[in-house]
Formats: C-alpha cells, sequence, structure tokens
C-alpha cells in the first residue's frame, strides 16, 4: 500500500511522456491524496511537546 | 524570462530532486539505512513535488504546473515537520545517522522549503508563460536527460518500497525487505 503513491505517479509520468497532460494531472491528484491518507495513518499519535 | 529559460531551470531543478532520491537510495542499498515509513512518504512527497516540474519539461510553463510543485513540496514539508517534532525533544532518540550534522528529514524540509520558494520566484515572471515562440514537440538533452532520470528514481524507489513493505504498510523501525522474508 506504500508503493501506492509511487505507481501513480509513475502512470502519471508514463501519461507525460505520452503527452496526455489532464490524465498525468489525474494520476498526480490520486497519487496526492493516497499520501496525504497514508500519511494520516501513520500521524495518529499525539507528541507530547508544548509549542 | 523566456520559456526556454525557464524549462532550462526546471531541468536542473528536477536533476536537484532526482538527485536528492538517488542519494537516499543510495543509503538505503549500500549502507543498509532502511527508510521508515514517514521517510517514505517523503520520497512520494519529492515525487510529487518535482511532478511538477517534470510538466514543465514536457507541456512548457505553466502556473498549474508550478501548484502541483508547491502543493507537493508543502506536503512533504509537513510530513517532515511530523518527523522533526517527534525526535525534537532531546533524549526521544532520532531515525537514521546525521549527514554534516543534520539527520535526512531535516535536510529534508530544507529542501521542500526551497522549493517552494523557487517555484514562487519562477512564478513572479510572467513572460515564460507568453507563447510567441513556437512551442517545440520534441526536448531539448539536459531537459531530457532530467525527465529521463527522474522517471527512472521513480520506479526505482517504487520497486524499493514494494520490496521493503510489501502489500501493506510499512513496518516502524524496518530491518529487512518484508518481501524477502
Amino acid at each position: 500500500m506504500m508503493s501506492l503513491p509511487f505507481l501513480l505517479f509513475a502512470c502519471g509520468l508514463g501519461a507525460a511522456w505520452l503527452r496526455q497532460r489532464v490524465v498525468a494531472m489525474g494520476f498526480w491528484v490520486a497519487g496526492m491524496v493516497v499520501m496525504l491518507v497514508l500519511f494520516r495513518i501513520h500521524a495518529s499519535s499525539v507528541v507530547n511537546i508544548a509549542l | 524570462m523566456t520559456s526556454d529559460l525557464a524549462r532550462l531551470l526546471n531541468a536542473l531543478g528536477l536533476v536537484l530532486v532526482s538527485a536528492v532520491l538517488a542519494l537516499a537510495l543510495a543509503d538505503e542499498l549500500w549502507f543498509g539505512d532502511l527508510p521508515c515509513p514517514l521517510c517514505v512518504l517523503q520520497r512520494a512527497a519529492f515525487v510529487a513535488a518535482g511532478f511538477g516540474l517534470a510538466l514543465n519539461l514536457v507541456f512548457g510553463p505553466k502556473p498549474s504546473h508550478y501548484a502541483v510543485t508547491i502543493l507537493g513540496a508543502a506536503a512533504g514539508a509537513a510530513i517532515a515537520i511530523r518527523q522533526i517534532v517527534l525526535h525534537i525533544v532531546p533524549g526521544t532518540g532520532s531515525y537514521g545517522d546525521p549527514i554534516l550534522g543534520l539527520h535526512f528529514y531535516t535536510w529534508s524540509f530544507m529542501i521542500f522549503a526551497l522549493m517552494i520558494i523557487g517555484s514562487a520566484v519562477m512564478l513572479l515572471d510572467d513572460r515564460q508563460f507568453a507563447r510567441a515562440e513556437p512551442i517545440s514537440t520534441r526536448l531539448k538533452s539536459l531537459p531530457l536527460l532530467a525527465l529521463t532520470l527522474f522517471t527512472v528514481l521513480t520506479i526505482a524507489v517504487m520497486a524499493s518500497t514494494i520490496a521493503l513493505c510489501g502489500a501493506g504498510l510499512c513496518p516502524d523501525s524496518p530491518e529487512r525487505y518484508l518481501l524477502f522474508q
């Protein structure tokens, strides 16, 4: 699952190589969403610091 | 600034992002410093931020491509800050060995910040977006090299992540590649 953002970004780069801009942007958005969801999963604990 | 100059600067930026990914891979493969989940996500954010530079090379500079870089770098900076905060209190340990006195995640945050600032500076010049010159569909040598390097490294980091974490989430402190167990 952690490799999914890379897969989506790689697909987006493939679309860019094929000059499909909208498709490339779509893969980038999907990759960003997956990356942020994974970040949310891994940043669930509270850090005990005073800011 | 002409569109060609903007492409050249974007190509140099993409080479630098590729160098960061290559350094991270080299540290993992040669020194056995396996990345933590937040480290993997920072690598993904470098790819996300570099994606905008790659779009600038292929389709010509556009504000939306710089937005892609800024959003990717902002996400990466947030992930790096989370990791810095985890280890900011003395005695809470660290992850990995420092390079030039700073840990990877601190360097990572500074590079993401530089990417945001660099993209904002590039956005100041509107002349690169004017299409006075004919749009060439062929990439010149440096942009082509940068794009090829970035694509290859993206696939290499993806392969490394698959080997490290398999199909699931990565362990907090990985000691070996899950795929080869």
